[in-house]
């Protein structure tokens, strides 16, 4: 039998392969990992597996949403004992070959150089990727785990158990009437408040940026300055006072703005077209001032020649605008552009805060300017339909990430140098 | 290459199978027992844990140090929005950080219970007794009780002594409403109320006869028989839309900022009266409005109009590892006695029935103007069904108030949402 084998098969139990290999440091290493991998995640991965599985089987005993936690946790930990213990039978193998080959496998000096000299990206990048497993791939993995489940008010613990009911909720969302009529409706305007709100705040910024780079304007500094104010205030704050500002028959704007140019009051709290106007045009004031200092940022690196060649070709401004300038920026500003784009499909907090949502519309669930993350707020707080608003924000999720990595793909910025 | 992974793959399923083959939940309730006595030594510096409501814990206090002293316990008060209690108990309780003792409002009982966040109490007729009946209803979920009541609330009428004498109060929604179009110039205005909301709306719409959810002769809800869409509700509408439609109440109280509007108008002195409830009593104080309160006025049809009764209560969670201890304390704060001197301190409402001929009780008009209100009042539906009731409810009143809708259709289309939000939501029951 060739060592190769040999050591992999010995390497069934982590280390063994190793000291096959006369890797003496390295399989004890290995053998001690394993151990205390067992003895210190025994419970976890005793309860996790098993909770995952049932989601408990007795109340008041078992309390699924922990159990659903525990399973997830004890899944990513077993995970990351199948990756070090696929490391060591790929380790005990490639020995193994080496060895076959009538090569020595590394000294423990050589070992430690390569960990050092080829892993060390791995090890400066591994205290934050631990950390982002649970920080950010944990959230995620329970929130769609719920949304395979039947937890709402009727189902929620200590009283009840939870149960896995796999699509059933994802093929309710569609066939229950009122969710499938509200669900278009409120895409719709998803969709709508998505594109019209972003472009005018990224068409703003530009705009501004431009505006504000020529030569010949002077202080430069102060306008500047101004500019970015509207991004400086805290944006819960503005929206409130936008809220005031809006309000029917007290609002400054219907009282004081439109009523001195002698145009009737605009009922923007109560009319739902005019919210959304109303809630378009604060996204533009709020949003402009980020891409406004990205594209003054652009705007200092585009060279000088080319203006200058430009101009001794005879190009006008706006030929100079649109061949030079704005080709610059796009290439330099699209992540940012799509970002934009993907934090407004998801604007909770201006749409929250601005109207509720509002104002009511007849014969739907969602208020006219409701959006489908505040629709999926509303759904869960008021009814507690957790695994409802899981599987809505699964469905939203796929929507968002679907565009954005077409995005990227039209895009050059992301391609790899 | 392809082989070891083949090799892989089957190694792998094997450590999964092994790792799935220790599982069990036997060992599971070794380990919670274990958990239990290192968590009680956790909390030896005190036995109870109780959330009181914001700025009220003064009103137990002396309750609390007499309870301490007389079972040789040790009980500690920690305030908490008294909104917030119910949410923070969902993962405290299990936590094991949760209170022993808690206040909630009372129409979320019934979804409390179903969740099993509340311990049943074990206690009598002597004790249920002395507690006025709607007060005491709502901490009953099928014949069992859950907790006993603190404090009742119920919207009352704040007029501002300055615009309308004490004498020349109108006494009826049609004498406001008349008084509303004298005074009523853009600026200023009579009568306010959030009448958009079901919570207000309610007032008027089941003076004509509309109901929430109809009642067995037990009292228990129907969740099935929805009366927002009777006659009596359509004619409430109508009347409510009037007072829009006038341009009585303006478009800008409408809606989700509309509460702001409203306090903001009466605390200007801009508004003559708002319908609101007991927690205006010192923000309204502070504005420097010399204020009065009374009963809610009578409808056209001489009926009084309604309101909905809050109830706060004092209940025991149903993690709480002392339970029996956490039950006495609820029956000894809820007494008449403690009752009294909590509303000395906190100017809350009891629920003791025999506390309302109290002088002290009579002698506020603030507490008077509950009492009163109180006997033409119904309780808020406990039942969880309610929870689909409030954003369709309050759309079709939105809507009839800005007039996009006719009353008729715009309830119609609430009870038909409602109906199909409760039955979404019991689908899967």
């Amino acid at each position: 039998m060739q060592h190769r084998t040999r050591a992999l098969i010995l390497s069934i139990i982590p280390g063994f392969g190793q000291f096959y290999n006369k890797q003496w440091v390295k399989g004890l290493v290995y053998l001690v990992l394993t151990a205390s991998f067992f003895i210190v995640f025994k419970d976890l991965l005793n309860m996790g597996l098993w909770g995952i599985v049932t989601l408990g089987t007795e109340v008041p005993r078992d309390n699924s949403i922990f159990l659903l936690a525990e399973g997830i946790l004890a899944v990513i930990v077993t995970v990351m004992g199948l990756f070090i213990y696929y490391l060591n039978l790929k380790d005990a193998y490639k020995n193994g070959r080496l060895r076959d080959e009538g090569k020595l496998p590394n000294t423990l000096r050589d070992q430690y150089r390569n960990l050092v000299e080829q892993g060390y990206p791995y090890v400066v990048a591994g205290p934050s990727l631990f950390i982002l497993i649970f920080a950010v791939v944990f959230p995620i993995l329970f929130s769609i785990a719920l949304a395979f489940t039947n937890y709402d008010l009727y189902h929620s613990p200590p009283a009840k158990l939870i149960d896995w009911v796999g699509l059933d909720t994802f093929a309710n969302i569609f066939t229950v009437d009122i969710w499938r009529s509200t669900f278009f409706d409120v895409l719709a305007w998803t969709v709508v408040w998505t594109l019209c709100a972003s472009t005018l705040q990224v068409s703003l910024g530009i705009f501004l940026a431009v505006v504000v780079n020529q030569k010949d304007l002077r202080f430069k500094k102060f306008i500047r300055t101004v500019l970015v104010l509207p991004w400086a205030v805290p944006g819960f704050v503005t929206i409130l006072v936008f809220a005031g500002l809006f309000n029917d028959s007290f609002g400054a704007i219907n009282n004081d703005i439109l009523a001195f140019f002698g145009i009737d009051p605009v009922p923007w709290l109560t009319d739902a077209n005019w919210s959304r106007l109303a809630l378009i045009m604060m996204q533009g004031w709020l949003g402009f001032p980020f891409v406004f200092l990205v594209t003054t940022g652009v705007l200092q690196s585009i060279p000088e020649e080319l203006y200058e060649a430009a101009t001794i070709d005879g190009a006008s401004i706006f030929a100079k605008f649109k061949n030079i300038t704005f080709p610059m920026i796009l290439i330099a500003m699209a992540p940012i552009i799509i970002t934009q784009f993907t934090f407004n499909f998801n604007n909770f907090n201006i749409i929250y805060l601005f109207n509720g949502g509002g104002p009511a519309m007849p014969g739907t669930t969602a208020g006219g300017t409701d959006i489908l993350v505040s629709w999926i707020y509303k759904l869960t707080m008021q009814s507690s339909q957790y695994s409802l608003a899981a599987a809505l924000t699964i469905l939203l999720s796929i929507f968002v990430i679907a565009i954005a990595l077409w995005q990227f793909r039209k895009t050059n910025s992301f391609k790899e140098e | 290459m392809k082989n070891i992974k083949k090799i892989l793959g089957i190694f792998s399923l094997l450590a999964l199978v092994f790792a799935l083959v220790a599982c069990g939940p036997q060992e599971d309730s070794g380990q919670a027992t274990g958990d239990e006595g290192k968590k009680e030594d956790n909390n030896k510096e005190y036995d109870l844990l109780v959330w009181e409501d914001v700025e009220k814990s003064e009103g137990i206090a002396d309750a609390v140090a007499k309870f301490e002293e007389e079972n040789d316990v040790k009980v500690k008060v920690v305030e908490k929005a008294y909104a917030q209690q119910i949410e923070d108990l969902r993962l405290d309780g299990p936590g094991g950080t949760g209170p022993d003792v808690f206040t909630m409002p009372g129409d979320q009982i019934g979804t409390a219970v179903v969740e099993g966040l509340l311990k049943e109490l074990n206690v009598g007729e002597d004790v249920t007794s002395i507690y006025t009946e709607a007060a005491m209803n709502s901490q009953t979920v099928d014949g069992k009780v859950y907790g006993l009541p603190k404090a009742v609330e119920t919207t009352m009428l704040f007029y501002n002594k300055d615009i309308v004498s004490e004498d020349e109060l109108p006494t009826t929604l049609d004498g406001w409403y008349d008084l509303s179009k004298e005074l009523t110039d853009g600026e200023n205005f009579g009568l306010l109320a959030l009448f958009d909301q079901i919570y207000y709306a309610n007032s008027v719409l089941s003076g004509y006869g509309g109901y929430i959810f109809g009642q067995d002769e037990n009292g228990n809800y129907i969740p099935t028989d929805l009366g927002l869409n009777n006659e009596g509700a359509i004619e409430g509408a109508n009347q409510i839309q009037k007072f829009y439609a006038e341009k009585l109440f303006p478009s800008g109280i409408i809606g989700e900022q509309g509460i702001q509007v409203l306090d903001s108008l009466f605390s200007e002195g801009k508004a003559a009266a708002v319908i609101s409830g007991p927690w205006n009593l010192g923000p309204y104080e502070e504005a420097g409005i010399d204020y009065g309160v009374v009963k809610l006025p009578e409808l056209a049809n001489g009926e009084n109009m309604s309101a909905f009764v809050g109830v706060k209560s004092y209940n025991v969670s149903a993690y709480s590892k002392n339970a029996e201890l956490a039950e006495k304390l609820v029956v000894f704060l809820a007494n008449e006695e403690n009752s009294k001197t909590r509303y000395e301190l906190t100017k809350e409402v009891p629920a003791v029935a025999a506390l309302a001929d109290d002088p002290a009780v009579t002698e506020s008009e603030a507490a008077q103007a509950v009492a009163e209100q109180s006997q033409f009042s119904e309780l808020m539906p406990n039942i969880p069904e309610m929870n689909s009731v409030w954003d369709p409810a309050d759309a079709a009143l939105q809507t009839i108030a800005t007039g996009k809708a006719e009353p008729k259709e715009a309830l119609d289309q609430a009870v038909e949402t409602i109906k199909g939000s409760i039955e979404a939501a019991n689908s899967s029951k």
